[in-house]
């Protein structure tokens, strides 16, 4: 009699190509000068970092772009607890929604050199970029934020 | 302006593993062995077997062995892709096989001929010579003489 097997392997693999556009490319040949490219709508005032070519509330074509620093604020992040396949990283390790200052949108991105627990929604972080020769337009060029310090007191 | 846009490969990959139920383990374990499998309902032997008929919710009955021919009840001409079952152009197909009831989904080489093909012809089960208990242990279905 036939023996059940009980499992089966059920991958799901897909292949494509990423397709930047103009917009974004402006905002991933920034990284690799480790620049924050950002735009504005002259309609709204929305400001978008990473920036798209056209406003998606008002569908106007965004004003040239100029550039951020990277500090902000932790608005929302989570502890990634849980391993899995193709982890960078051994967890425990935060990743958060950053709101830039001057950008009316977020970036999500790890948060590091800050024990987990410590970190909190409000927290000012700045960004900690590669070296030289591994800048690349990804935002990988940024390999983490930190928290940052305004003369000693925590923002 | 594409031009001015950068693009770049990308693959996503998920190695999810599924867990199957008694009757189509026994159905997979059974491709392992080179012999096919139906379950036993109200309706005849169903083959592919499902746990649960669909209609009913009924629990399908023991496993019992069928052929590996049947007939092609519909098909479709396609051109072969990479990783596909055959290396030329196929037809993926609905496949009654003889003596039961349900309709199995496989490939049908007729060596890349489209003229071939047609509803009511007899197939039959290319086994591969190393099975590890997946559909794929047929290769495809090729005609019955």
């Amino acid at each position: 009699m036939t023996e059940p097997i009980t499992t089966m392997p059920s991958p799901f693999r897909m292949d494509y190509t990423y397709v930047a556009g103009t917009g974004r490319s402006v905002f991933l040949r920034g990284l690799a000068e480790r620049r924050l490219m950002a735009r504005c709508c002259a309609g709204c005032e929305q400001v978008y970092l990473p920036p798209p070519e056209f406003c998606s509330r008002c569908l106007r074509e965004l004003e040239p772009p100029f550039e951020l620093d990277g500090r902000g604020v932790v608005s929302t992040f989570c502890v990634v607890s849980f391993p899995f396949p193709g982890q960078r990283i051994d967890p425990p390790y935060v990743v958060a929604h950053i709101q830039p200052h001057g950008a009316g949108t977020r970036l999500m991105h790890l948060v590091r050199e800050v024990e987990p627990e410590d970190v909190h929604i409000g927290m000012a972080v700045e960004p900690v970029w590669v070296s030289d020769d591994e800048l690349d337009t990804s935002l990988l060029s940024i390999r983490h934020f930190r928290p940052v310090h305004y003369g000693g007191a925590d923002a | 302006m594409t031009a001015d846009s950068l693009s770049a490969p990308y693959t996503v990959e998920f190695p999810f593993e599924r867990t199957v139920g008694p009757k189509i383990g026994t159905f997979l374990g059974g491709l392992r062995d080179g012999r096919l499998y139906g379950a036993q309902t109200e309706r005849g032997v169903l083959c592919p077997p499902l746990e649960f008929e669909p209609e009913t919710g009924a629990e399908t009955g023991k496993l019992v062995p069928v052929a590996d021919t049947g007939t092609v009840t519909s098909w479709t001409w396609v051109p072969s892709r990479p990783g596909d079952p055959v290396p030329h152009d196929f037809a993926w197909a609905l496949i009654a096989i003889d003596g039961t009831t349900g309709a199995l989904f496989h490939a049908v080489d007729v060596d890349g001929d489209s003229a071939r093909m047609a509803t009511g012809m007899r197939v039959r089960a290319r086994w591969r010579a190393e099975r590890v208990g997946q559909l794929s242990d047929i290769e495809c279905f090729e005609v019955a003489p």
